[in-house]
């Protein structure tokens, strides 16, 4: 009884005064796990057309991720690397494997709305930001909290502040990219949660340049296994050129 | 009659007027040959840094200057090329394809503007062919062939006879990859275009980064383009085709603002050297006409009207202001012609002017406005300067005036 009552007052106490830096952690745990291991269709429109792909991404720890697409033919066997802050390419046509160069980091990932940042980079919000707790509020029978999160000062960071939307569930909602200027740049909004694995996870998802209304990307993920342990040899450049099974 | 005794007077103190004359014809001569020279020097400016890439002028999808991506294109640029060269004054228009790609060689990568040009157009337009170091610019049989920047070279350690792996996004979303050999360095003297351009075969380009047909953007040269006169019917085929025309100030706008600025201060120091030679001429015709009083009463005296004596010495003011301006003028375009001719070698310029293809010796242009704007000014500032000794002159009564001086 009074255990049952204590935890009740924990948990009331952690949800009247949630920690930001906690909410975002939790919420990024939960979409990358120990590892993880996902199947991801991939759409890019654009006003005059519109792609889609197939890919299969690795990921390990919080720094290391492979993405390697399988579909369509064109694009098959492209491959992208991220071991820490280094990112590799691999192109099939060429059979070869390219370092990013730092200043192509900021480039549109095969063509998408997601940069190379985007990838090399995903945790910096963890770290290079200073979190803030700027609302809670009730929606779909969640908790949902908006959360601010500022660079740190020298931060190496493109964005002037990040605004995300985390339900309870520890899934981001949505979250908006500011520039300098602190503008809305481009919004990622999730349009689906559902049970992946063996968690909440948002299955679908739309990345939107702002400032062009007829452009966007969406990632649907369709297979997902966490907390697998991955072979060591998936993250490695080896692998990445000659792909073991 | 006024006139006759306006320049026997003006000889009456042969030394006085000669320095009079001396000292505007100076001025003027000094300020038609600076005019000139400034014309010929900025003249120089422009088109060193023009013809280097951009053109004097170029076709650009609309909104490609503010956001340029392979998404915005010229779909059918042949049409454009034809008419636009049928354009008097316009002499090449060179299409483009303006890629962006990740250039490797083994270890080594670095991101660069991949430009697909048409190699015999393209060597027109841009003295960029004109400033291959180490090997030999790109052939219209070539196929997987690349030319780049000097330290874009050093950067990926490529040496021509080299190969270098381009990897980028095509117009359709899907991987632009290609293996090009470089067959040419050049060193254009513009460090940001020796680090960031790779140009490859136009044809190339377009497959390989799905642009098949298609240019990004077309530029374009012409011995008359510099004076703008081309631009109207240019602009008339931009809108016909709905793409964009962007003169050179649009395509260089840092170069146009610092120009803008040179003529601002120059034409300060014109002003001041105007303003002081009006200033030498009036105070000495000034003094004359106080030495003069007393003659001027006796005509005053005989009956001549206050205001006739006054236009009088307008009028000498006014003959000695047309002479020395043209003295000047004659002095001041001779030279800028001779030299327009002949060219003002300056040290160490030479070798700098000849790296862009350039003539090495400066030229002064002499225009209708170079020549004339300096005595122009001068001539304007004496006429109105001459109403302080006109207004003098026309008060004067004989009695007073005799009586004085």
């Amino acid at each position: 009884m009074v255990v049952i009552a204590i935890a009740g007052a924990t948990r009331a106490f952690a949800i009247s005064a949630p920690d930001a830096d906690a909410i975002l952690q939790r919420a990024f745990d939960n979409y990358r796990a120990g590892s993880s291991t996902t199947s991801v269709g991939m759409t890019v429109h654009r006003q005059d057309w519109e792609r889609h792909f197939d890919l299969k991404a690795w990921t390990r720890g919080q720094d290391d991720a492979l993405v390697r697409f399988v579909a369509p033919a064109k694009d098959a066997g492209n491959a992208t690397l991220k071991l820490g802050r280094d990112t590799w390419v691999f192109n099939p046509k060429l059979n070869q494997v390219i370092k990013l160069p730092a200043s192509m980091m900021s480039q549109s990932w095969m063509g998408s709305d997601f940069s190379y940042n985007d990838l090399a980079k995903s945790n910096d919000i963890i770290t290079e930001y200073t979190h803030r707790l700027l609302a809670t509020e009730q929606a779909g029978g969640h908790t949902v909290w908006t959360i601010e999160a500022v660079p740190k000062p020298g931060a190496p960071v493109v964005w002037g502040k990040i605004v995300l939307k985390i339900r309870d569930d520890d899934v981001v909602a949505e979250e908006t990219f500011f520039d300098q200027d602190m503008k809305p740049a481009r919004r990622m909004q999730t349009d689906k949660i559902a049970t992946l694995g063996d968690r909440p996870y948002p299955v679908t998802m739309t990345m939107h340049p702002l400032d062009a209304p007829d452009q966007w990307t969406r990632v649907d993920t369709s297979d997902g296994h966490f907390n697998v342990k991955v072979p060591e040899y998936f993250f490695t450049l080896s692998n990445l050129q000659n792909p073991r099974p | 009659m006024l006139l006759a005794l306006a320049w026997r007077n003006l000889w009456r103190r042969p030394q006085r007027t000669l320095l009079s004359l001396l000292s505007m014809a100076i001025a003027a001569a000094l300020l038609v040959f600076m005019l000139s020279f400034q014309l010929g020097v900025y003249g120089v400016m422009k088109e060193s840094t023009l013809r280097i890439f951009d053109g004097y002028a170029q076709f650009q999808p609309d909104g490609y200057a503010a956001d340029p991506g392979l998404d915005r294109t010229i779909a059918h640029p042949e049409a454009l090329l034809e008419d636009a060269v049928r354009i008097h004054g316009v002499t090449t228009a060179a299409p483009r394809v303006n890629g962006f790609a990740i250039l490797a060689n083994g270890e080594r990568s670095y991101g660069a503007s991949v430009i697909g040009v048409d190699p015999v157009r393209e060597r027109q337009v841009s003295s960029i062919a004109a400033t291959i170091r180490d090997g030999r610019y790109l052939d219209p049989t070539d196929a997987d062939t690349a030319v780049l920047g000097a330290s874009l070279a050093r950067d990926l350690q490529v040496a021509v006879g080299g190969k270098v792996t381009l990897l980028g996004a095509a117009r359709d979303g899907s991987v632009a990859a290609d293996v090009l050999h470089v067959v040419g360095i050049y060193r254009s003297g513009i460090p940001d275009l020796d680090r960031s351009i790779l140009e490859m075969p136009l044809s190339r380009a377009q497959d390989t980064f799905a642009m098949s047909g298609r240019a990004s953007t077309i530029a374009l040269v012409g011995p008359s383009l510099g004076g703008d006169r081309a631009l109207p019917a240019l602009g008339a085929i931009a809108r016909g085709n709905r793409v964009s025309l962007l003169d050179w100030g649009a395509l260089e706008p840092g170069l146009r603002d610092a120009l803008t600025l040179k003529y601002v201060t120059t034409s300060l120091l014109y002003l001041t050297l105007v303003a002081v030679v009006a200033f030498i001429i009036l105070n000495t015709l000034l003094m004359s006409v106080l030495e003069r009083t007393r003659e001027f009463g006796m005509l005053l005296a005989v009956g001549m009207k206050p205001r006739l004596i006054g236009r009088m010495v307008w009028l000498e003011l006014l003959t000695l202001a047309l002479a020395g301006c043209t003295i000047g003028l004659a002095i001041g375009a001779g030279a800028a012609l001779w030299f327009q001719h002949h060219g003002i070698a300056y040290p160490g310029l030479g070798e700098l002017l000849e790296q862009f293809g350039l003539p090495p010796r400066l030229y002064p242009t002499l225009t209708p406005l170079s020549a004339l704007l300096g005595p122009g000014a001068i001539l304007l500032a004496i006429t109105l300067g001459g109403i302080v000794p006109y207004l003098r002159v026309a008060h004067l009564t004989a009695a007073s005036a005799m009586r004085g001086a």
